[in-house]
């Protein structure tokens, strides 16, 4: 586990994952939305789960 | 511009990150070659994207944006000709000699192929220019979220230099590296979406090409007569000044891009690095160069629509550094401005970082160890690679001050680092490919070219600038005399090289084993698929960067 969450890919995957957490409680919590926000957020969430998948299959 | 609390949330996410980032890599330093060097442990794929990403900082960006504004599609040029085929070069040409020489540095690869005052020049004219890059990039981070943000000038300085003296101290150059690959993905897709939106709104690329004037939306049509296109450059200013002298001289010589290559686990990585990077450094101009055409394109009167204006200076002119920061300001709701923002913060702060840690290896092999200090150990090098850090930041804050209190200071540093680059590659080509090439040759016609480059920017004028000497002769811009500039100096340089080595002895060919073309064994390049061998990458690269060219004619 120690070793995963060291790599680059982890990393950047979680980076971009909180990111875009924080856009959809934004979103909905303070009722910003707009659908360029959510297609956004949604492009980094999956874009970050896909890192960290990475990071995964390279162990 | 005004930030909600989830933008700053994620701006303060992004700090976290990086210190993160340092403090994971930390463990891993052991030695100066660790913390200097990485040891050449690092993958391609980041070798790659941060090779891209030390060329990526916000004055990049920023002044992408701002040319595609200003100058259009023709701003395409700076990455189709001014680095794909550099790029490519130094992946199939010089990097078995940077690598191969088992130089820790280009200054050191000056020293073994030539002489210590070689080394010297290079060493002492690159440490200078990458510590004053790093401070003029820590001030135009707080110039610039100044003005858009109403930040403090004195904070954004110290936040910012703190933040990367913690990372860079803690992780050296791995550290530094790994957050730009993060920054590589921060603005590639923070700034996407603004792409996209962007080109909706202003009704497609075939909109775009109606509402502005042809010389706006053609990269090389009318590049016969330098009156007829925005640049004021004729073609072949632009193929010799930039496609040859300035992009080889940067691209195949700066160390702060070539470190990056070097840092790679093998010699077939290292060759790979700058070529793979070429992919995504020939699509930038989407993220970079087109959103500035968009921009100008919406201050078109069929195009007002969609209320976006590029800001004006004080004078009425528009302010075209200010398009990027104000397309972010009026495209991105919360949320996305935090994303956005953090993006042009991480880039001038990689820009910082990637200067203070080029530096860092600089001064201490090519500098310190060299001269001063020489034979102790290890351990001595290590904490003095560590308190160089530390001083670097400083020299930057102080830089950072200068530059404020001195407007013009930029500016002047740029006149002077094109002086002493131009050159530069006339000395690299000839001590790589022709054996005959003396130290004496290499130092003296280094200092040539940048003597021809001083006096011919001092004999001519463009725009109000140079002339210093006497206005001999008016050129119409000033890009057009930056590389009218850098084809003089590199020409001295060449020719100059050439006569002094003529009369000079050279090294015996024993000593020039491994790092002249003739005399150094081909790498090999087989094995593995036919896309992981780096001759079929680059031809591949080439012949779409041309057709690339064609397309956009």
């Amino acid at each position: 586990m120690e070793n995963k969450m060291t790599r680059l890919e982890f990393v950047i995957g979680a980076f971009f994952s909180i990111v875009a957490v924080i856009m959809f409680i934004n979103i909905f919590a303070a009722s910003a939305y707009s659908r360029l926000s959510m297609y956004s957020a949604s492009s980094f969430l999956v874009f970050g789960i896909i890192m960290m998948i990475a990071s995964r299959s390279n162990d | 511009m005004k930030l909600q609390p989830a933008d700053y949330f994620i701006i303060c996410i992004y700090f976290v990150f990086v210190i993160a980032v340092g403090m994971i890599i930390k463990k891993k330093i052991r030695s100066s070659n660790d913390f200097l060097a990485s040891s050449r442990t690092i993958p391609l794929w980041i070798t790659s994207l941060a090779f891209i990403s030390a060329n990526l900082g916000a004055q990049e960006v920023i002044g992408m944006v701002a040319s595609g504004a200003k100058y259009g599609i023709m701003t395409v040029h700076f990455y189709w000709v001014g680095a794909i085929f550099a790029m490519v070069f130094l992946g199939l040409f010089m990097m078995p000699f940077y690598y191969g020489s088992r130089a820790r540095s280009v200054p050191e690869y000056l020293f073994l192929r030539f002489d210590e005052k070689t080394r010297a020049l290079n060493a002492v004219s690159f440490a200078v220019m990458t510590v004053f890059s790093s401070g003029i990039s820590l001030y135009a981070l707080a110039k610039m979220f100044e003005i858009i943000l109403g930040w403090n000038f004195d904070a954004s300085i110290l936040v910012a230099a703190g933040i990367v003296m913690i990372y860079t101290f803690l992780g050296g150059l791995t550290s530094a590296v790994y957050n730009e690959v993060l920054q590589f993905f921060l603005i590639v897709l923070g700034l996407s979406p603004l792409v996209i939106v962007a080109l909706q709104d202003a009704g497609g690329w075939a909109a775009i090409r109606q509402n502005l004037a042809p010389n706006m939306t053609h990269a090389w049509k009318y590049m016969g007569d330098a009156n007829a296109n925005p640049m004021g450059l004729h073609f072949t200013s632009l193929i010799f000044g930039l496609g040859f002298v300035m992009s080889f001289g940067y691209w195949c010589t700066d160390f702060l891009v070539v470190q990056r290559a070097m840092i790679a686990k093998s010699m077939r990585d290292a060759r790979r690095t700058p070529i793979v990077a070429a992919v995504p450094k020939m699509l930038m101009p989407l993220i970079v160069v087109l959103p500035g055409v968009i921009a100008i394109a919406l201050m078109q009167p069929a195009l007002q629509g969609s209320g976006y204006t590029i800001p004006l200076e004080s004078n009425g002119q528009l302010n075209y550094t200010m398009t990027l920061p104000s397309m972010i300001a009026h495209y991105y709701p919360s949320g996305l401005l935090g994303v956005g923002i953090t993006a042009l913060m991480a880039s001038f702060m990689s820009g910082m970082a990637g200067n203070v840690t080029a530096f860092n290896a600089v001064f201490t092999y090519d500098i310190y160890q060299a001269y001063f200090v020489k034979k102790r150990s290890d351990r001595h090098y290590l904490v003095v690679g560590k308190f160089i850090t530390v001083a670097g930041i400083l020299i930057s804050i102080a830089t950072a001050y200068l530059a404020k209190g001195f407007n013009n200071i930029n500016d002047f540093l740029q006149l002077v680092f094109g002086f002493v680059n131009g050159p530069l590659f006339a000395t690299f080509l000839l001590g790589m490919f022709w054996k005959r090439t003396t130290g004496h040759g290499a130092f003296w016609g280094l200092l040539a070219g940048t003597i021809g480059a001083a006096l011919t920017h001092g004999l001519t004028v463009a725009e109000g600038k140079g002339g210093w000497i006497y206005p001999f002769y008016e050129i119409k811009s000033g890009m057009g005399q930056a590389f009218i500039v850098a084809a003089i100096s590199w020409i001295v340089n060449f020719i100059s090289t050439i006569v002094i080595s003529l009369v000079t002895r050279p090294k015996n060919e024993n000593e020039l084993k491994g790092l002249v073309y003739s005399l150094t064994a081909r790498p090999r390049d087989d094995g593995g698929k036919w896309y992981q061998r780096v001759t079929p990458i680059a031809v591949i690269l080439i012949v779409i960067t041309i057709i690339l060219n064609i397309i956009f004619f």
